[in-house]
């Protein structure tokens, strides 16, 4: 195991986000954060990278509590639909990625082409489509050196081309060890890549595990047909 | 923008400053009641380096704001916060940064002194060097403010508004100050516009120097604090608040010290040395009652020409203004208007002239010292010079926005 979150919790006013929320995250899978929208994964990710405060709740690893200090050096999150940095190329981005954020400079060319990147080089970020930009923020990411990368909708904006090649490129990546917890709100999408899955609704976990544990756990929580279908489990647990 | 338009506005009034002290100076200038103003000082470089003053209340807290709210509105801080930097140490970067720019936009005023050297002028570097330090000051209150701003607020343009609110609001402070007197006049001497105008005569006060600095450090430490997206509300208010009565303890603590230089040629701040000599030997507290209102030009004399000089000589001086009106007016017939009171060690004495020489006079027959002869070597006389700005409108105009131009597309190119 990574790192385990328990009882996290956040309240926007009258508004739980989060309730009561826990979770393992094991070292090198692909962990997948399902839910539709509004129903707290971004919000779930930004308490964990320590960029919005939560209300309760403690982050472990290797036996003891991972303070909001101590998160930059056990995961980062990139975030979703932002343009920053917008006057500057993609490339000062990424070299500032590998400068400022310390990220692991053998893997510039490499993440370059995976993420087909090079025409983009030059142009600047404020200029990209969303596309464009949602492939530089996986480049950022990619380049960061934290065991756990979190990505908030990493196939958001990408066609369908786009998405096959950044899930094989980020499934590499994980296949050498690096932990990926990404929020996807398109079940289907989820379910090809991912290894295994957290089902979150209205701010609450309703099940955690792979296709198959989370099938077992909808047959004694609603008693209807196993089926390994990720829809249809979401929908018999939430 | 800023660095281009700077060029044009120190230009305009390095050349009407240069136009205006020529014709005084065609004027028999070197007289000796005209002397003063005919300081460089005062005549070309507080006019000159004024366009600093306007840059940074108009241009400045737009590029704060811009490198401190706009990592916040790209998503950039996000990011960035993930490095583990301390937000301090990233305020801090920026604000090096800033201050590292504004030093760039203020070179068409230090170019200026090179044009004024060239034309034959008379430069005293301590003054020139006290009016620099007070822009950089300047500066830095507005960078400090408008990083404040920028990280208590969501929105930049919500920064920019609060920003200029409170700049507008040191003016009303200054003009409250200047019609009701009392605390409000102590307050307004604080207020960047007259630290600045302070820096212009070449004076420097320690408590202001110092309240300056707490004030950056207190935005700078507000911002900082604010950056910490990730820390709960309610202890960024709880932060905010100590830092506040931090700040608000030492500025209190600084109104109380009374050290000051003056830097000025001209000794534009100070009685002649032989007149401080000898106040000097009179350690009885003075406590001086002055009858007049806020807005009488005759208690501006009294202050600006012999008060505001006394107080640098005898820390221990009392003034003490005494009006029922803000403008005087209609206290001219009232029975001890106009009346400045005088009291040293229990002996009283009353005169109602507000020049210098004549608070000098009576304070010397109180205290029973003798009034030091007048050295007519300690005059300042002046520099008079009557030149044209020649070839200031080619690089202020020209050379200056051009440059600044070049290297921005340079620059662009660099970072591709």
């Amino acid at each position: 195991m990574l790192f385990e979150v328990n009882g996290l919790s956040k309240r926007f006013g009258q508004i739980a986000a989060l309730a009561d929320v826990s979770f393992q995250v094991r070292a090198g899978e692909v962990l997948g954060l399902i839910g539709p929208n509004g129903a707290g994964k971004s919000t779930l990710f930004e308490c964990l990278a320590g960029v919005l405060p939560s209300d309760s709740g403690t982050m472990r690893a290797g036996g003891r509590t991972i303070g909001a200090r101590q998160r930059p050096s056990l995961l980062f999150y990139v975030p979703d639909d932002i343009a920053p940095w917008a006057a500057q190329s993609v490339r000062w981005v990424l070299d500032f990625t590998i400068g400022f954020l310390r990220g692991r400079a053998a893997l510039r060319e490499e993440v370059i082409a995976q993420l087909d990147l090079h025409p983009l080089l030059q142009q600047s970020i404020g200029t990209l489509s969303k596309g464009q930009r949602k492939r530089v923020l996986l480049g950022i990411g990619l380049l960061t050196s934290q065991p756990a990368l979190l990505i908030d909708e990493p196939f958001e904006g990408l066609d369908l081309r786009q998405a096959r090649d950044i899930a094989a490129a980020l499934r590499a990546h994980a296949v050498r060890g690096r932990t990926l917890f990404l929020s996807i709100h398109q079940i289907s999408d989820a379910a090809r890549f991912c290894d295994r899955f957290v089902l979150l609704s209205s701010g609450r976990v309703c099940g955690e595990g792979t296709i198959q544990e989370l099938a077992a756990l909808a047959v004694a929580h609603s008693g209807s047909r196993p089926s390994a279908d990720l829809e249809e489990v979401f929908l018999a647990l939430t | 923008m800023l660095l281009f338009g700077m060029g044009p506005l120190v230009g305009v009034s390095f050349i009407s400053a240069v136009r205006t002290y020529a014709e005084v100076s065609g004027l028999n200038g070197t007289a000796a009641g005209v002397g003063e103003a005919l300081s460089p000082l005062a005549g070309v470089w507080a006019p000159t380096f004024s366009a600093c003053e306007l840059a940074a209340v108009f241009l400045l807290p737009f590029v704060a704001i811009r490198l401190v709210a706009g990592d916040r509105q790209s998503g950039a801080l996000k990011l960035e916060l993930q490095q583990g930097m301390s937000s301090f140490a990233r305020i801090t970067a920026k604000t090096l940064v800033l201050l590292a720019g504004w030093l760039v936009a203020m070179l068409p005023s230090f170019s200026a002194i090179l044009l004024w050297k060239s034309y034959g002028g008379s430069v005293y570097t301590p003054e020139l060097v006290t009016l620099t330090g007070g822009h950089v000051l300047n500066a830095g209150l507005t960078i400090g403010l408008a990083a404040a701003m920028s990280s208590l607020t969501e929105h930049p343009s919500t920064a920019a508004i609060l920003t200029l609110s409170i700049t507008v609001g040191t003016w009303i402070v200054n003009f409250f100050g200047a019609v009701q007197g009392g605390w409000w006049e102590r307050a307004a001497g604080y207020t960047p516009a007259a630290m600045v105008a302070e820096f212009q005569h070449g004076l420097v006060r320690l408590d202001t120097v110092l309240i300056a600095l707490v004030l950056i450090m207190t935005g700078l430490g507000v911002a900082a604090l604010w950056m910490r997206l990730g820390v709960a509300v309610h202890r960024r208010v709880y932060e905010s608040i100590g830092i506040g009565v931090l700040a608000a303890g030492s500025i209190f603590a600084c109104t109380f010290l009374t050290a000051s230089w003056d830097t000025s040629e001209s000794r534009s701040n100070s009685f002649s040395e032989a007149d401080e000599r000898a106040l000097r030997q009179i350690h009885t507290p003075l406590r001086i009652e002055a009858h007049l209102a806020p807005e009488d030009p005759r208690r501006l004399d009294l202050e600006h020409h012999a008060l505001s000089k006394l107080r640098r000589v005898m820390p221990k001086l009392q003034v003490q203004y005494v009006s029922a009106t803000s403008i005087g007016l209609f206290e001219q017939t009232s029975a001890g208007y106009g009346e400045i009171w005088y009291d040293l060690a229990g002996r009283r004495t009353m005169s109602r002239v507000t020049t210098a020489e004549g608070v000098l006079e009576t304070i010397y027959s109180l205290a029973g010292v003798a009034p030091p002869p007048e050295v007519e070597d300690a005059i300042f006389r002046g520099h008079p010079l009557a030149v044209a700005s020649k070839g200031a409108g080619t690089i202020f105009y020209g050379v200056w926005p051009g440059l600044i131009l070049v290297s921005a597309i340079l620059a662009r190119r660099s970072f591709r």
